[in-house]
């Protein structure tokens, strides 16, 4: 009997339980994907890293015979080579007929027989080997331009010519994917032979040892010993994807909402369900069957509802959780750690969470009696005033009074619909206030540069560095003479750091150490105390000063080379660097380095404050003078920098489809139990008389009202929820006290609220014409 | 008389699992201005189909239908709402009202939508209130539906049906789920709409409630086997027992 009464319930209630059905799918997908996509960022980094095989250490030993000096030091337990052939530029490729000038520092090309590292393609899989007269390169060989596999590339170096076809793009988890790192190429070893037997006078040979061992004791000797030998930890590589997990950070953000919103939404219609079912539970009641066995009915119900959405959910989530992850992974490998187990588990979760909502919500079984069930759950007794708004008393039209009337008669239920609708529209605005924050001047400084009116970013245009960073002096006092003699007078400047181990008391922490070197008088800026005013003053980070147990006012030493220096701590900044563990010297201060650990480019600021169409005219004269295209204005300066717009937009555009798609079906799936729970109203609507088009409108009207409502409380949060997250995700990264999130009013107050009201209006027009089936006589068929 | 209402050759078939019902055959029916008739039959004999068809609430298989000399049958579903709303007044078994309105705004909804007499908001309110104080329930107005009697719900349907002046009031088993005070109550109401000159038609079980009106027909498996005149019910000029008996003894003959 108990299986027949739950045959014919599932049958007979199709309707309603095929639209729970869609929700515990939808639920269930975005949990599942949701879990994988918090699961891969992470885990993030260090799991690419180890996927990819990065050592502990990367040495840089240039062409020193001394890679079994190395490898016999007792703290080392693997190091293997990789010999790379460094083209000093685009210029020596032809795309098309043309030389290129793309990227900005030389072309490091490796052969695919020695291979440290393992190289991933654009579908995450691993690269073994290339075919000869090919070619795979990372990202920054193709800025600025689009290539498509087959397409033919010319490489001419001194008297050696190759034709090579592009086969497509890697990932190199050690070098960088920005627009400002060197790319990386692989030749087949043949074409490898043949390059790196051509004369060095228009290239580098460059080699590296991927070391794994205890400590860096012994690299630290050897880096001391020989000038040109320098080496860096795994640590320091991570800096390259500060903006790729930025993105990334954000997206884990945005799951867990969707994730939350998904729940919401389940809860939500159990609750409406169940509470349908109230008169056959008091039939069922009044037939004397008990409690526990109506509640077992209704658990294994829902219970079989689960199971079913949560599988094809989980199976739905596997192509979901793959585009997010490569919405934001375009530069690295992001795969959850057991993205079956995470799915299960997710999938298990809902099945969970469905039967306790179930089981809470039957809950109230027990303490109704059977006409009370019979009633819909209302006791006699007790009466709730439903009617808030009265007709007679209004001034409003019709068809609008009936839709606001409905929504103050239940305004649990629109609450939750507004909420949802909030959280959606939150979606859409928040990424586009992070679009917009992450390509503003405000983000420059974070990354220790400083305000200036022109940006060189091409390093070659001032090569010496690459070789000894000590030079910097000469190169910027060179660039300002060639300026002035151009008639432009000017300040230039160059930022660029180090890392160094930092004691204070017992605590000793590696702290990455920026300067900004050059003539202006740039004064970085402080979140609390002053910046360093002589070359003994220091400034920290936040999470450095707790690490080290440390105060404005203390004292801290400092290894530097052989040397031991001492700072007065004197202020708290902000930055990006090395996950927030950094410090800022005073300008006038020498870092203790010779190592090239990258700069963000020359700054140049005129001395005669110029307006804009002048700087753009300088812009282009500099261009000329050191035969480069990058050299930038600070707004172009950003966005090249950060090579990110692309990724947010994309990321931006994700939110607001999975934005409209979540609203529609939400929209879709609302409507639709509203249409079943309200059907005697609609025919007794028609009965007297009343238009269809007049109900479809009641009912369309209800959910604009709403997305009207959702639209107005997110404008009013968008602001300090936008700072939080950004503050949040920015933290995740560096050490960051403060950063406003920048607005686009055309964007988060007109597009996105018309996307959503569009959304809804349409949704609920569409599915509110469902409507129209339901008859004036079906009154007499209601139960 | 001015005949309100006709049907000819009215068919109703209903196809359930490729099997065909025929609920209505051929039935041929007349309501003149005024009349109160009362549709009468054992169960599943086609009487709230009938109803529903001639009102134009549902589509008739076949046949035509007049009402106030417009043949609704071949009128387009809004121009059937319209003519609903201005021209008919409906009364369920069950006291259907929308359950987020107050009792009021239930009565008055017919007569906001409407643009028939042209009424404003508070004229409308002003005639429900007027309405509801003929019934005998104006104190119920602000009330929600849940907090009122069955009798009076019923009562302030009447009155919804009432709001727009209609030509005809159509009547489901008005009395069906009341008791029987409610139920003399409301059919007082309905014969006193109906002494004020508005047809009536009514679906009932109830003889007694059948005895107040003027004429009955009486349905089996789809058609009108019979037709009783029992002429305008005046408590002042005829007893209530007489045409309770009468009906009864035409009923037994009926096979009731």
């Amino acid at each position: 009997m108990f299986f027949r009464i739950l045959k014919k319930d599932i049958k007979r209630k199709k309707t309603m339980n095929f639209i729970l059905l869609l929700f515990v799918i939808i639920c269930s997908m975005f949990t599942s994907a949701s879990l994988n996509n918090i699961s891969a960022v992470t885990s993030g980094i260090e799991k690419y890293f180890s996927m990819a095989g990065v050592s502990k250490y990367i040495v840089d030993i240039g062409m020193r015979d001394i890679a079994d000096d190395i490898r016999a030091m007792p703290e080392v337990t693997d190091a293997k080579e990789q010999t790379l052939y460094c083209v000093l530029g685009p210029r020596y490729f032809t795309f098309k007929g043309k030389a290129m000038n793309n990227f900005i520092n030389p072309a490091m090309v490796g052969t695919d027989k020695e291979m440290p590292i393992k190289l991933y393609d654009t579908d995450n899989e691993v690269v073994e080997d290339v075919e000869e007269g090919w070619f795979y390169a990372t990202a920054p060989f193709s800025a600025d331009m689009e290539f498509k596999e087959g397409d033919s590339f010319t490489l001419k170096v001194g008297n050696t010519v190759l034709e090579l076809r592009y086969k497509g793009r890697i990932k190199n988890a050690v070098f960088g994917n920005d627009e400002q790192s060197a790319p990386f190429l692989v030749f087949d070893y043949r074409d490898y032979k043949k390059l790196s037997l051509e004369k060095r006078s228009h290239s580098y040979m460059e080699r590296l040892l991927y070391v794994n061992a205890s400590d860096d004791s012994g690299l630290k000797e050897l880096s001391k010993k020989y000038d040109d030998v320098s080496y860096s930890s795994r640590e320091e590589f991570k800096s390259n994807y500060i903006y790729d997990l930025l993105v990334a950070y954000i997206m884990m953000a945005v799951s867990a909402v969707l994730m939350g919103t998904a729940f919401v939404v389940l809860r939500f219609t159990i609750r409406f369900t169940i509470s349908e079912e109230f008169r056959e539970i008091g039939v069922m009641k009044a037939v004397g069957i008990d409690n526990s066995g109506i509640r077992r009915l209704y658990i294994t119900k829902y219970l079989g509802i689960a199971v079913i959405g949560a599988v094809i959910g989980f199976l739905a989530s596997i192509p979901l959780t793959d585009t997010m992850l490569k919405t934001v992974s375009g530069n690295m490998v992001l795969e959850s750690d057991n993205s079956l187990v995470l799915g299960f588990t997710s999938s298990v979760i809902v099945v969970f969470v469905i039967v306790a909502f179930c089981y809470f919500c039957t809950r109230r079984i027990k303490k109704l009696s059977a006409i009370d069930a019979v009633r819909s759950g209302q006791t006699g007794e007790r009466f709730k005033k439903r009617s808030v708004l009265h007709l007679g008393r209004s001034k409003l039209p019709s068809t609008f009074f009936f839709a606001l009337n409905d929504i103050f008669s239940a305004p649990k239920q629109f609450s939750i619909i507004t909420i949802v609708f909030t959280c959606c529209m939150l979606l859409m605005t928040t990424m586009s206030n992070f679009a917009l924050t992450l390509k503003s001047e405000k983000i420059y400084p974070l990354f220790g540069v400083n305000p200036a009116d022109v940006h060189i970013a091409d390093t070659s245009a001032y090569a010496e560095i690459l070789d000894d960073f000590g030079k910097y002096n000469e190169v910027i006092e060179d660039v300002e003479k060639r300026l002035k003699d151009k008639g432009m007078d000017s300040k230039c400047s160059i930022t660029f750091g180090a890392p160094y181990n930092t004691s204070h008391k017992n605590k000793m922490e590696k702290l990455f150490y920026i300067v900004t070197k050059g003539n202006n008088d740039f004064v970085p800026e402080c979140d609390e105390g002053s910046a360093p005013q002589k070359n003994d003053e220091i400034m920290l980070t936040g999470k450095a000063m707790k690490a080290l147990g440390v105060k404005i006012g203390d004292k801290i030493k400092v290894e530097m080379g052989d040397s031991i220096v001492q700072f007065w701590v004197t202020g708290k900044f902000s930055t990006f660097f090395a996950n927030g563990m950094a410090a800022r010297v005073h300008s006038g201060f020498d870092l203790a380095t010779k190592r090239n650990l990258g700069t963000m480019g020359m700054q140049v600021t005129f001395k005669d404050d110029p307006d804009m169409d002048t700087i753009n005219d300088r812009v282009d004269k500099i261009k000329q003078m050191l035969n480069t295209d990058k050299v930038y204005n600070t707004e172009e300066m950003i966005k090249f920098a950060t090579s990110m717009s692309d990724t947010m937009n994309a990321l931006k555009y994700m939110m607001m489809l999975i934005t409209i798609v979540l609203t529609v079906m939400l929209i879709v799936l609302m409507e639709r139990s509203f249409i079943s729970k309200e059907k005697s109203e609609i025919a007794l609507m028609k009965a007297v008389g009343i238009p269809d088009m007049s109900i479809i409108f009641q009912h369309s009207l209800r959910f604009i009202i709403v997305a009207v409502l959702a639209g107005i409380i997110s404008s009013i949060v968008l602001m300090p929820i936008s700072n939080s997250i950004m503050i949040w995700v920015v933290n995740q990264i560096g050490d960051i006290s403060s950063l406003e999130c920048d607005r686009d009013a055309l964007d988060v107050f007109v597009i996105c609220p018309a996307i959503l009201l569009g959304a809804a209006a349409i949704g609920s027009f569409l599915t509110a014409l469902y409507t129209k089936t339901i008859r004036s006589s079906d009154t007499a068929s209601i139960e | 008389m001015n005949t309100v209402l006709q049907a000819k050759g009215l068919c109703k078939t209903y196809i359930v699992n490729k099997r065909q019902n025929n609920v209505l055959k051929n039935i041929d029916l007349s309501v003149d201005e005024g009349e109160m008739v009362a549709v009468m039959g054992p169960s599943g004999s086609g009487k709230s189909t009938l109803l529903y068809c001639v009102s134009g609430m549902d589509r008739s298989t076949a046949g035509d239908i007049f009402f106030d000399s417009k043949d609704i049958s071949k009128l387009n579903d809004k121009q059937l709402a319209r003519l609903r709303l201005d021209d008919m007044g409906f009364i369920f078994q069950q006291m259907y009202m929308m359950k987020n309105l107050s009792v009021l705004d239930n009565i008055i909804l017919p007569s906001v939508k409407s643009k028939k007499n042209h009424l404003s908001r508070s004229q409308s309110v002003e005639k429900g209130r007027e309405l509801m104080r003929k019934l005998g329930i104006e104190e119920i107005g602000d009330n929600d539906i849940n907090e009122v009697s069955g009798g009076q719900l019923q009562r302030a349907c009447i009155c919804r049906s009432m709001i727009n002046s209609p030509k005809m009031i159509f009547a489901d088993e008005p009395t069906g789920s009341l008791n029987r005070s409610s139920s003399d109550e409301v059919m007082n109401e309905l014969l006193k709409l109906n002494s004020g000159g508005t047809t009536v038609m009514c679906v009932t079980h109830d003889p007694k409630v059948a005895a107040k009106c003027s004429r009955i027909l009486y349905l089996v498996d789809g058609s009108i086997v019979g037709e009783k005149q029992l002429g305008h019910y005046d408590e002042n000029k005829s007893s209530i027992r007489d045409r309770e008996r009468e009906l009864n003894n035409w009923l037994l003959e009926q096979g009731w």
